[in-house]
């Protein structure tokens, strides 16, 4: 009969081997490739001798830095972007739409369930010369010329991000929200405490850790993000993931790729680590 | 109740699972073949896969195939460029069948990833001229089927660019948002090299920073940068929003019969041409079929349709001899030879070329 | 409204911002992109104009005929389904671990099992594909399958986690005092009362997979998923139509599978 002791092999050990061989090993992988002479699409049988240089190129490269860092503020604005709009959303959600909340949640989130493609997709379809805005405005007689500009930019990507990402963006904010015990606001009323007083120093203290939390989940996804650069971004719209896949594609160069795939594996979880230090994202788990 | 019906739901996607499993064995071949293990005597799968550009996955381009081996499966695998298609098969692609371009024969070679032809048991060969055979030959031996052939060159809209006589056209700030460059390091250093007259072969460290120079410089006046001939750039091109680009004759012969207002340069440096390699891979289980592949490639409604359906020149030189679509004569220069005389054909490249050249293209992407 | 007397309302004063306005607004814009492809799919052109020429019906009817795009949805339901199937069973086993035992690496299994929620995408894709290359295994559904596993495995097991602490392990040892052993506890106990949850595991791990594509660009082989076979054909102005009927018919699938999961969670 097995005990109650001798059940936890059985329930742990499946998954950490199956996590460690698929998860933890592909990780190491990038690390030991990156670290490896030589250029190509260098297969394991080739030699494997230790060298940095292809830390030395991405770091001797400008522009890759400079695309790196672009990338990191293109997702920061987008985070930032989606945070903010989807802000006042979550207020509403939590104070104003009553019992309909849940209903109203869920039309938020229908979006969201729409593939992520096709989201891409239709804006697009939306932003393109003979798109749904170029003919808007011509039908509604504001412009006599399509505009050009409106795809194929670093705009597009970030309007289309922020698109994606805002119905999504509500959701850990809410989640703080309604942990805001409601007294509290009773008692800065009670004190005197005019709306916007109370929103600042209660509402917006207590529903921060919730508002970082989204940040991040946007943030994160977002750093890495090739396709949707691909899609709508043109020449000047791309991102620091576009270069990587580039390297393992296109042109190409593992080693290469695997360095600046390790150098944004590196910064993300840097970044992540900065954000547990300042919030406890596990208070604001879904 | 409610824990049967979970059982079941459970084991439903488990059974799900299990199917998916299978399939992803089946579609990968025997796991044999690729481990290197021993080789059994099985009789060959009826399946091929072929490592292609997307585009030539139509039937029309394999019909011959397909009517002699109804009950076989072709699927497809893609890749974009020849870096990409080599990094494909040394990354283990299951492909039966490769398909690059010149210029990258003699990598296949070294890696040993490409077996040699058995060109007496093709039927079609003799068709195939000489010069064309030879392409596919490394230290004299055949690896390589030569099919689908075709010019590089600039492809303008005649409405809103005076006749184009040079390769510099792309880097013309006047048409600022519709350029479109093939988006490919070789060719861009090509591309260089014809404008600049040197040899692309043999390139200092300085002339490939100005060549890095320059296309940095030209990135703005791309509307994007294409990497499908069918899929992004003709379209843009006969919908007006490209005026000048980097292109292959079929896009040019395409708008052309469309009556679209395009014309294709002669450049004074020449245009560039090409010609297309099947490879059959080392590792193949489907050897004979691989090679009756090739063979109906060959053979005349494919080659033909090769012709008239997508544009591009084939090796079979009876079907080039019988074409008389106007178009086609324009879009071959058939009736020019002095183009030909002109024209740059793709080199070998070395492997330090290679990794020289797709690095400064991704840093001119990152720019 | 009702005619209960309303009870003092908190936060901003009611009129100064038009809350109401700006949630609608939102709802209208991400609507909107949606609305347009719906349209598109039913437009007869192939490029989208207003005012609307004609209507049809023709590009669904298309879809039945078009032999690889269906054969890349079957792909991806395979894909999901059996990813789904190894996360679900991972996050249960986690979960289940991780708040009845207390064991040396408790913590690192619980981070293991949460960690690919920050590795960006391409980064993982790499990763995966390196791995692939390294073991000599072909790309195939089942590369695919294995990487969108473990992207899956926080979200299977963040939702079974926060429900399996909501249960008292009192019952359990009312059920070992009855004679059960420990396996039998957690099949005939447990996994009843979970059996919602796991449902609602299974459905996100599915739809996460079932809407992947960083990654999977990284995977394919030879056939692939639906939205890596969307991603090549996109390009095409001409197929666009017909790739966005299918899309339409598999959206709603996935919505209905979404409010599914959404419903099967919140009644906890």
């Amino acid at each position: 009969m097995l005990g109650r002791r001798g059940t936890l092999p059985f329930l742990a050990g499946p998954p950490a081997l199956w996590l460690a061989l698929f998860f933890v090993v592909p990780l190491l992988l990038i690390a030991a490739f990156s670290l490896r002479a030589g250029s190509g699409a260098v297969g394991p049988a080739g030699a494997w001798v230790p060298s940095i240089e292809h830390y030395q190129q991405v770091f001797g490269t400008p522009a890759f830095l400079r695309l790196l860092g672009l990338s990191v503020a293109t997702a920061v604005g987008i985070a930032t972007l989606a945070t903010l709009l989807a802000y006042p959303v979550a207020y509403y959600l939590t104070f104003r739409a009553g019992t309909r909340a849940t209903l109203y949640l869920t039309l938020l989130l229908i979006p969201f369930a729409v593939s992520y493609l096709l989201r891409v997709m239709a804006w697009k379809l939306m932003l393109g010369p003979d798109g749904g805005i170029n003919s808007l405005l011509q039908g509604l007689g504001l412009t006599s010329e399509p505009l050009g500009l409106l795809l194929y930019s670093r705009p597009a990507v970030i309007v289309t991000l922020v698109y994606v990402w805002v119905p999504f963006a509500a959701l850990p904010i809410y989640a703080a929200m309604q942990r805001i015990d409601r007294s509290h606001l009773e008692a800065a009323a009670d004190l005197g405490a005019g709306p916007w007083a109370r929103f600042w120093r209660v509402t917006v203290p207590l529903s921060l850790p919730g508002a970082l939390a989204t940040f991040f989940m946007v943030f994160i996804p977002t750093v890495g993000e090739y396709v949707t650069p691909a899609l709508v971004g043109g020449t000047d719209g791309i991102m620091y993931g576009n270069i990587i896949l580039g390297f393992f594609t296109r042109s190409a160069n593992w080693p290469l790729g695997s360095a600046m795939a390790m150098i944004m594996l590196v910064l993300t979880l840097l970044l992540v680590v900065v954000a547990l230090r300042i919030v406890d994202l596990r208070r604001v788990s879904l | 109740m409610r824990v049967s019906a979970l059982t079941r739901f459970l084991g439903l996607s488990m059974a799900l699972g299990l199917i998916l499993a299978a399939c992803g064995t089946q579609g990968g071949g025997s796991p044999g073949a690729s481990s290197g293990g021993v080789e059994s005597q099985a009789p060959e799968p009826n399946e091929l896969a072929i490592l292609e550009w997307s585009g030539y996955e139509a039937e029309d381009f394999w019909t011959d195939f397909a009517q002699a081996h109804p009950d076989t499966e072709v699927t497809f695998e893609f890749g974009d460029t020849d870096a990409n298609i080599l990094a494909l098969m040394q990354g283990g692609s299951q492909a039966d069948v490769f398909h690059f371009y010149t210029g990258w024969q003699q990598f296949y070679v070294d890696a040993g990833l490409v077996r040699e032809i058995d060109t007496s048991k093709l039927s079609n060969w003799d068709a195939v001229p000489d010069a064309y055979k030879e392409l596919g030959q490394i230290d004299g031996k055949q690896y390589f089927l030569p099919w689908d052939w075709g010019f590089t060159s600039i492809l303008y809209n005649t409405e809103h660019v005076p006749e184009v006589t040079s390769w510099d056209v792309l880097m013309d700030p006047a048409y600022e948002g519709h350029v479109s460059m093939w988006n490919d390091g070789p060719a861009a250093v090509a591309v260089s090299s014809y404008i600049n007259g040197w040899d692309e072969t043999n390139l200092t460290d300085e002339q490939l920073a100005e060549i890095e120079a320059d296309w940095i410089a030209q990135k703005p006046l791309n509307a994007f940068y294409w990497s499908g001939e069918y899929t992004d750039l003709c379209p843009a091109v006969q919908d007006g929003t490209v005026w000048v680009a980097y292109a292959w004759q079929g896009c040019y012969a395409t708008a052309l019969a469309a009556g679209d207002p395009v014309a294709y340069a002669t450049p004074e440096e020449g245009r560039n041409s090409w010609f297309g390699l099947y490879g059959i891979s080392a590792d193949t289980d489907s050897y004979e079929l691989a090679l009756e592949f090739l063979d109906m490639k060959l053979a005349e409604t494919t080659c033909a349709n090769a012709v008239s359906l997508f544009y591009y020149g084939c090796a079979n030189g009876d079907v080039m001899a019988a074409i008389d679509d106007p178009v086609l004569i324009e879009a071959f220069a058939i009736n020019d030879p002095s183009i030909l005389e002109s024209t740059n054909f793709t080199p070998l490249v070395t492997e330090e070329q290679r990794t020289a050249w797709t690095a400064m293209w991704e840093r001119v992407q990152a720019e | 409204m009702t005619a209960r007397p309303v009870t003092r309302r908190i936060g901003v004063g009611r009129t100064a911002v038009p809350l109401r306005g700006f949630y609608l607004g939102m709802l209208f814009l991400l609507y909107l992109p949606i609305g347009i492809l719906f349209v598109f799919s039913f437009n007869a052109g192939t490029t989208l104009r207003f005012p609307i020429e004609a209507l049809t019906l023709d590009w669904y009817a298309e879809v039945i005929g078009n032999g690889p795009m269906l054969a890349a949805a079957r792909n991806s339901l395979l894909v999901g389904a059996g990813s789904a199937t190894a996360a679900t069973i991972i996050g249960l086993l986690v979960s289940t671990a991780v708040l009845r035992f207390r064991f040396r690496g408790r913590g690192a299994l619980l981070a293991l099992a949460g960690l690919p929620l920050i590795v960006p995408f391409v980064v993982m894709g790499v990763a995966f594909f390196l791995l692939f290359v390294a073991v000599d295994l072909p790309r195939s559904l089942l590369s695919v399958a294995i990487g969108h596993t473990i992207i899956a495995t926080p979200y299977a097991t963040l939702i079974q986690l926060a429900r399996l602490s909501g249960l008292d392990p009192a019952l359990e040892d009312a059920a070992m005092d009855l004679g059960a052993t420990y396996p039998a506890t957690l099949r005939r106990v447990v996994l009843p009362l979970m059996g919602p949850t796991v449902v609602a595991a299974w459905l996100t791990s599915f739809i996460v997979s079932f809407d992947e594509i960083a990654v999977a660009i990284f995977l394919v082989g030879g056939d692939p998923t639906f939205p890596v076979f969307l991603y090549g054909q996109v390009r095409f102005a001409q197929r666009l139509p017909v790739l966005i009927a299918m899309a339409v018919l598999l959206m709603i699938g996935t919505v209905a599978l979404t409010l599914v999961a959404l419903r099967l969670r919140t009644k906890e």
